[in-house]
């Protein structure tokens, strides 16, 4: 079964492949989908009763807040720690952790998908992707990370059984991404694609990276021996990729 | 020359700590029996209650074991109450060579031995890990990413990674193709 959910500013691509009941897929779908836009109240940015938004204004401790909230913003505290305060969810001024909130929701959907017994699956977030399992197909699912300057080709193709993939970049939404250091947009770095075990991670990996310019290169391969593989592109079009990205063949 | 013979330990002690920083990645040092250090004079005597290389000393338990003549406020200077206790109202310092209790950490031992002729702090020296340990300190260079040109290929894909698209430019991506053809 396969839908797309308009939500959280972007596009979600649900592709369930698990030979379950119409009724169960779509029942499934729509828990997904549910959870998803209880995420985007809370965490969006746009929207002035979010949560985000009230704690912003002070109107909420970090008592008052939700576990969701303490657990996000806990995890945007240990990012800044461990990625040297590159991953900074204050780097534009005020409080915007959504660049880790889109992936973790996704990582949370496909954690709630397997539990209730979908363990083939695939959700692309607007580009974030956690996939499980296998396609239906019967082989591991095939995801293409975008050309990062001709919209319609693909840089690479992974072949993923259970895995996340992460790609920030400067293409698409412009100069989105800040260097924490300088407070200028990022540069250098045009495409950083992140793989691993974990997709909310993976996602600030490459914001990370990307906020870093060329020196995220360098900072990617320290990832290797926790799991994450990488794929960058820099502005003057030179690829770079860890050894062991699982290409697809 | 109290107050000398105090900054040269808490140099000392500081140095120990910096060296002690350095080598500690993860865990924090755990003292244990005191290997043997380096020998400042070759035959001086040895006194493990000497320096000790660990910052938990400071303003530590032991206090209430100084002399009592010791009355410096300087508890930055720890280490030198512990080796001039038994010199009461003495000026100096025991002579001899002291070394401080063995600090081990993931690449080794740290050990911090000072000596002390006509009861000034003469020479000082740390003993360092100098085994293939130490190598662990600087690993050969992890491996880095392969440099490749981009390729610009076409292929059947389940779905698409990409810098996040907004809800209008979706439209136009190659994910939204998939989406449209995928039942």
């Amino acid at each position: 079964m396969h839908h797309a959910e308009h939500v959280m500013g972007t596009v979600v691509s649900i592709d369930l492949a698990d030979d379950l009941p119409e009724d169960t897929l779509r029942g499934l779908v729509g828990d997904v989908c549910a959870w998803l836009h209880e995420v985007d109240e809370r965490f969006s940015t746009y929207r002035e009763d979010s949560e985000v938004c009230r704690f912003r204004r002070r109107e909420l401790t970090l008592e008052e807040c939700s576990p969701d909230m303490r657990l996000v913003l806990d995890a945007c505290a240990d990012l800044w720690r461990s990625t040297d305060g590159y991953f900074d969810a204050y780097a534009a001024g005020p409080l915007d952790p959504s660049g880790f909130v889109k992936g973790w929701s996704v990582e949370v959907a496909s954690a709630r998908l397997a539990a209730a017994g979908s363990t083939h699956h695939c959700i692309n977030a607007g580009g974030d992707i956690r996939a499980r399992g296998l396609s239906s197909s019967g082989k591991p699912w095939r995801v293409g990370i975008r050309h990062p300057w001709e919209a319609d080709k693909l840089s690479w193709v992974l072949s993923l059984a259970d895995a996340a993939v992460a790609t920030s970049g400067t293409y698409e939404r412009g100069d989105h991404v800040f260097n924490p250091r300088t407070g200028k947009p990022a540069r250098g770095l045009r495409s950083v694609t992140v793989v691993g075990p974990d997709l909310a991670l993976a996602d600030a990996y490459a914001t990370t990276a990307l906020a870093m310019g060329t020196p995220g290169i360098e900072w990617l391969a320290k990832l290797i021996p926790d799991g994450y593989e990488s794929a960058v592109v820099t502005d003057d079009a030179r690829a770079f990729t860890t050894p062991n990205l699982p290409a697809a063949v | 020359m109290r107050r000398s013979t105090a900054a040269a330990v808490g140099t000392l002690t500081g140095a120990a700590l910096i060296i002690g920083v350095r080598l500690s990645v993860s865990t924090p040092p755990v003292t244990a029996a005191a290997p043997p250090a380096i020998d400042l004079s070759g035959n001086g005597q040895d006194d493990t209650a000497a320096p000790e290389p660990s910052a938990s000393k400071k303003g530590g338990s032991d206090k209430a074991a100084e002399s009592s003549s010791e009355s410096s406020s300087d508890k930055d200077a720890s280490a030198d109450k512990d080796s001039s206790s038994g010199e009461a109202g003495g000026s100096g310092l025991k002579n001899g060579v002291f070394q401080g209790t063995g600090s081990k950490n993931p690449y080794g031992t740290i050990q911090v031995s000072i000596k002390i002729t006509g009861g000034k702090i003469t020479a000082a020296d740390a003993t360092y890990p100098t085994t293939a340990d130490s190598a662990t300190i600087n690993p050969p260079a992890i491996k880095k990413l392969n440099e490749e040109t981009v390729k610009a290929q076409s292929a059947d894909v389940d779905a698409v990674s990409g810098a996040t698209f907004t809800s209008e430019s979706y439209v136009k991506s190659l994910q939204a193709a998939i989406d449209k053809a995928t039942p």
